[in-house]
């Protein structure tokens, strides 16, 4: 009796040996612990400092979930397991089917008055997107592949979705580090632009007032999602995923005849996949795929291409200027909104302008760039998709 | 009837869709095994020595040696199964007045049920054309014979739609034939491929011939100079020509807008020169019509006014105006004076 009872607990302290294997303390390397301070960090930043809490919080979430460390015992829990749940999610981001999901919340979303009103903001959106080529240029010269350089130079066109969408077929062993890479510096738009716009710019030239613009009718409005999507992709097929369900997004909201799927898309829809690509992005930051010499290079590059961007946005408008009469003179300060992101990189330029004069209010002209630039970044992804793949 | 149509153009889909997967399978690439004593002495050989001395080294299938072999590429960007499709080197089967079943004894059958022969896109199958289809499902109840001319058919399940057919020419030994894509012509072609360039189950590719298309840009463009002008100018054409649209539209728009508004104006003019004439002529009539005049007069200020109102500045202006709803001591009750009695 006494020998059975002490095979017991033998059995039960084996089990619970066994146990101890399996949990987080026993399986812990450094590089999970790295990574789960990086995942608090961006935790900390969209909550303290209020950087784009929307993508930081799921994406810091999915850092540390997908850092935690455990035993692989065929538990199916892992993301790159299959089927667990969360590799369920990442097909998502894998097969890049969540990118044309957000940019059909975006079109829902987004109002392209001021750039109807406006037209000719759209070649700043277009000159922006030099951030994206030049970046490319920069990662040829670090010995990337062709492919790998595409993926990687997509994240000045400072559009998360379009990057997960490149990076997901044209590199998806980088995926993990462009998605992260695209969407910190979304955030840190606030961080990077400003000095360089402050750079480029005369105080003549912050002083810019540009014209009220003008009303845009209804008639318009619904056009400009039916001809954008002809002529895009007319032009560049291979953007259709992007471009097509942006403008479809855009034609539910401006039809008015589909005010429920316009709202659906652009709150419940949207909000659902941003939580589930912000979470599964996140976990595919695993500390083995995630801390090596390319994701450093990735970041180096992805700085270069957001900085090249805003750069070649605020020239383009000086150049463009030359030949503008005065009074239809654009404040070069709207420049940095041709990268895509909306609307912080138009608030950037608000800012400025208040700061240079506090009755300058450049938020709606800015905003035509600005939704160029989502435009002019789907364009050149499906350039390069179509180019790459 | 209607039921009748539907069906019909249900099947008639249905049919169309099959034959469009199928459609997508081509012949790629085709190794004539050529036995060892061939290769010494090629044009005096015995083919059934030859057969008994055995193949030389190759691409070996499941047992270890090495046949010829049929590479099936898919060549859409679906995936399609190749099961139930049949491959065939007897020519026989050309013969029209042949029914199925005649077709299919003279074929041999890609047989179901093995996940192999679901080909995803873009990718190749390999069928050893050995003639021992007992050693599993890629291998052919036929083999190819060396030192010949080889016909190969690939017919759809039905046995009788030809998807592809390739007449192989005498090879070399170790040579392939395949088909590779002409750059030049933008067009495939078959030709006889060298030992160290064989591909079994891979893309066919012979010098600058290849379909990868990063390669192609590490090549042509190591710095990414053509990539970001080529990119940019059709960025900007893109946006150039919604910004041409665009201005065009909207200078049109506006162009009608003002048109609508001189319309209007001029319609105003109108009315109001009606008005001073009937006026005139009302003083006139000493006001016999007046209650018409008075009638039309208003009808004319209304307009009038109903226009005026299109063209208002859209200027809030909020002026303080003292009037007595604003005046505290008429609206507010006097406080009850007290007199105090002394």
């Amino acid at each position: 009796m006494l020998l059975e009872s002490l095979g017991l607990w033998g059995f039960i302290a084996q089990k619970f040996t066994d146990f101890l294997t399996y949990t987080g303390f026993a399986n812990v390397e450094w590089a999970n612990i790295i990574m789960i301070l990086v995942g608090a960090f961006f935790i900390w930043l969209a909550i303290k400092k209020d950087f784009e809490p929307l993508l930081l919080i799921p994406i810091g979430l999915g850092i540390i979930l997908g850092n935690i460390p455990f035993k692989a015992a065929g538990l199916e829990i892992g993301l790159y397991e299959d089927n667990s749940v969360l590799n369920f999610f990442y097909q998502g981001v894998k097969l890049g089917w969540y990118p044309p999901l957000v940019f059909l919340g975006i079109g829902a979303m987004t109002d392209f008055s001021a750039l109807i009103a406006n037209p000719k903001l759209m070649l700043v959106g277009a000159a922006a997107q030099f951030g994206i080529f030049g970046a490319y240029i920069i990662a040829l010269a670090m010995g990337f592949e062709p492919n790998q350089a595409a993926g990687i130079a997509i994240i000045g066109g400072a559009d998360g979705p379009t990057a997960i969408f490149l990076s997901s077929k044209l590199s998806p062993n980088l995926m993990g580090a462009i998605a992260v890479c695209a969407y910190s510096y979304m955030a840190l738009v606030p961080v990077i632009q400003p000095f360089i716009m402050r750079a480029l710019t005369t105080k003549k030239e912050k002083l810019i007032k540009m014209e009220k613009s003008r009303e845009v009718s209804q008639t318009e409005r619904i056009l400009f999602p039916i001809v954008g999507l002809l002529i895009t992709t007319f032009i560049v097929p291979s953007g259709l995923p992007l471009l097509g369900m942006l403008f479809f997004g855009n034609l539910l909201k401006e039809s008015t005849k589909t005010t429920r799927l316009a709202k659906t898309a652009g709150a419940a829809l949207n909000d659902i996949v941003v939580m589930l690509l912000g979470l599964t992005v996140g976990c595919s930051t695993q500390a083995s795929e995630f801390l090596t010499l390319d994701t450093i290079l990735i970041f180096v590059l992805g700085a270069c291409a957001f900085m090249i961007a805003t750069a070649s946005g605020v020239c383009f408008v000086k150049l463009f200027n030359l030949f503008l009469p005065e009074g239809k003179k654009i404040n070069p300060l709207i420049g940095n909104a041709g990268v895509s992101a909306v609307p912080m990189a138009a608030r950037i330029s608000n800012q400025e302008g208040l700061k240079a004069d506090p009755h300058n209010y450049l938020l709606m002209h800015a905003m035509g760039p600005n939704v160029a630039g989502v435009i002019g970044s789907a364009v050149a992804a499906g350039v390069l998709l179509g180019f790459l793949s | 009837m209607k039921k009748y149509v539907l069906f019909a153009f249900a099947l008639l889909s249905s049919a169309v869709a099959v034959a469009q997967g199928a459609h997508d399978f081509k012949i790629n690439e085709v190794y004539v095994s050529v036995p060892a004593c061939c290769q010494q002495k090629a044009a005096e050989a015995d083919s059934a020595e030859c057969c008994a001395a055995g193949p030389v080294a190759g691409y070996q299938d499941e047992y270890g040696e090495t046949p010829s072999w049929i590479e099936i590429a898919n060549t859409s960007f679906s995936t399609h199964d190749i099961r139930n499709c049949f491959l065939t080197t007897n020519r026989d089967v050309l013969n029209e007045d042949l029914s199925a079943p005649e077709r299919i004894d003279m074929m041999s059958l890609v047989p179901k049920g093995d996940a192999r022969t679901n080909l995803k896109a873009k990718q190749r199958i390999v069928f050893f054309a050995d003639g021992k289809v007992n050693r599993g499902t890629l291998h052919t109840n036929f083999s190819l014979k060396p030192g010949e001319e080889n016909w190969i058919a690939l017919y759809d399940g039905n046995g009788v739609t030809l998807l592809d057919s390739v007449l192989v020419p005498v090879l070399e030994p170790g040579h392939s034939y395949a088909r590779i894509y002409n750059k030049d012509k933008d067009a495939f072609e078959w030709v006889d491929v060298a030992p160290d360039q064989v591909t079994p189950a891979a893309p066919n590719e012979i010098g600058d011939n290849t379909d990868d298309k990063t390669a192609e840009w590490k090549k042509n463009d190591p710095h990414g100079i053509a990539m970001a002008i080529i990119a940019m100018s059709i960025v900007f054409g893109c946006l150039i020509l919604l910004f041409v649209f665009f201005h065009i539209f909207g200078w049109v728009l506006n162009r009608i807008a003002k048109l609508k508004r001189v319309q209007g104006i001029k319609q105003v003019a109108e009315a109001g020169e009606k008005i001073v004439v009937m006026a005139k002529e009302g003083a006139e009539t000493k006001g016999i019509e007046m209650e018409n005049y008075v009638a039309v007069i208003g009808m004319a200020l209304h307009e009038y006014m109903g226009n005026m109102h299109d063209v208002e500045s859209g200027v809030l202006t909020i002026e303080h105006h003292q009037s007595a709803w604003k005046n505290k001591d008429h609206m507010l009750r006097h406080a009850p004076e007290i007199h105090h009695n002394h």
